[in-house]
């Protein structure tokens, strides 16, 4: 399948601690990729790269096939990848209001954003909740509206950032039956996790992050190396990972 | 207590009785001093935004001097805006010495390191979260600025009101470059300061109680946008 985004020799470092290592990314519409490593591996930096909300040091961005620099790549990022962090973020108003976030920055017009904000919020069981404040609600909740924020959206890749981290297994359970729900042919989600349950149900190819370098799958951490494999293949200075149909 | 009570009295109806020179001194201060917060405060959001979402060499030092200017004497504001606005500085030919513009720019240069200080610290205690959700929703850089700067609106707020609230009463620096002009450059506070030197003290008290009563009325309309919003800044 061919990818909708591909970002090859990722190179980011905090100071002298080298998060990401010559990395390569491929999503091809319709795919679940699951993100797996240690804390601070460098699993956010990685998504926050890939949605265009922190600069690498090294990259190359091709869109659609189409190479392009990191300036023109970042507003197209932007445009085309939601990111959603681990603990939603909720503007301080309602919950119409911050599924319609996108929507009114699209400068959709009025109508057809109610009618895309009532739609989002029947998916995720929440449109008792419009008029709500969605500071007052649960961490379930909010995250359960970040995902119709996002949705509503309709952009092509949904980058998930421990969505079910201290959540209970209702809310987990729920919220992976959602995304479920909200997966589409045309969208690319990736979720970094934890969580053993999304880990065995929900990929098409599960990802390891270590020491800076991207490994096709999860067994040890401390054995990983950049070998081949169906979903990846190695570069000169780290693996790179090859699209799956 | 009875010269005092009386004085009090005195004050009361000059005020209510809608006393010209009484009020147009209040005009003049409230005239100055608003339009010097209006150029402030977009100045010391912008300032405080980018010092918050941008790293670049000296961010430090920027901050040390802010922190150092919140403590920065009216007096000393105006003597050097005066050294520099007199006929032999070097913006004589400008001719604002003993105008109001010369007191409005006394006082941008006071309120400018307040609402800095009080913003920054405002827009840090916000989560950078609202400003990448904007961003990754597709916000522009302007309306995820915004949608920032509205997130901790209340914290803003009162940057804004502690900023008018010094200015609206500082008196070294209206004093030195305005020249407490009867009719022209006369606020409340140099007007409070000639009053009392005459031993006048009826006007004096009387614009003494509007400055209360606008720190009073500040003060309320904060918390009950605080109370409306629901959420402390």
């Amino acid at each position: 399948m061919k990818p909708i985004l591909s970002l090859t020799g990722v190179h980011k470092r905090f100071g002298a601690r080298c998060i990401l290592d010559n990395v390569d990314v491929h999503l091809a519409p319709g795919q679940c990729q699951v993100l797996t490593g240690r804390n601070g591996a460098g699993k956010t930096t990685l998504l926050k790269i890939i949605a265009g909300l922190e600069r690498p040091e090294a990259a190359r961005v091709s869109i659609d096939g189409n190479e392009r620099g990191w300036r023109r790549a970042r507003s197209a990022l932007r445009r085309d990848v939601v990111y959603l962090h681990q603990y939603a973020y909720m503007f301080d108003a309602s919950v119409e209001y911050n599924v319609g976030y996108g929507l009114r920055a699209a400068r959709l017009p009025p109508s057809q954003r109610r009618a895309r904000v009532a739609e989002a919020l029947e998916r995720i069981d929440l449109l008792h909740l419009a008029g709500a404040n969605a500071r007052t609600l649960s961490g379930g909740e909010r995250q359960r509206v970040a995902l119709a924020r996002a949705w509503a959206l309709q952009p092509r890749v949904m980058l998930l950032d421990e969505p079910t981290a201290n959540m209970d297994r209702e809310s987990r359970e729920q919220t992976w039956f959602l995304l479920r729900r909200l997966k589409s042919d045309e969208l690319c989600v990736v979720v970094a996790t934890h969580d053993g349950h999304a880990i065995a149900t929900l990929p098409d190819i599960e990802l390891h992050l270590d020491n800076g370098n991207l490994f096709p799958h999860a067994a040890d951490t401390h054995s990983h190396r950049p070998t081949p494999s169906p979903v990846a293949t190695g570069s000169a200075a780290g693996p790179r990972l090859e699209e799956q149909g | 207590m009875h010269e005092l009570w009386q004085a009090s009295q005195h004050a009361m109806v000059l005020l209510f009785t809608g006393n010209r020179d009484l009020w147009e001194i209040i005009g003049i201060s409230f005239s100055v001093s608003l339009k010097a917060i209006v150029i402030a405060t977009p100045a010391a959001f912008a300032a405080a935004f980018v010092l918050v979402y941008t790293r670049f060499r000296g961010r430090g030092v920027v901050m040390s001097i802010m922190n150092t200017s919140l403590s920065l004497p009216a007096v000393v504001v105006g003597l050097t805006l005066y050294l520099l606005l007199s006929r032999s500085g070097p913006f004589g030919d400008l001719r604002l010495l003993f105008t109001q513009t010369a007191m409005t720019i006394g006082q941008v240069i006071l309120a400018f390191p307040l609402v800095f200080v009080m913003s920054h610290s405002a827009i840090q205690s916000g989560q950078r979260a609202a400003w990448e959700t904007a961003l990754t929703l597709g916000a522009s850089p302007i309306r995820a600025v915004l949608t920032v700067l509205y997130e901790v609106r209340f914290g803003l707020i009162a940057a804004v009101i502690a900023g008018f609230g010094r200015i609206v009463a500082e008196v070294g620096s209206s004093m030195m470059v305005g020249g407490n002009i009867a009719h022209f450059t006369r606020n409340i506070p140099t007007a409070i300061a000639l009053e009392t030197s005459k031993g006048e003290f009826a006007q004096g008290i009387a614009l003494g109680f509007v400055l209360l009563v606008l720190a009073f009325g500040l003060n309320i309309g904060l918390s009950l946008m605080q109370r409306k919003g629901g959420v402390a800044p």
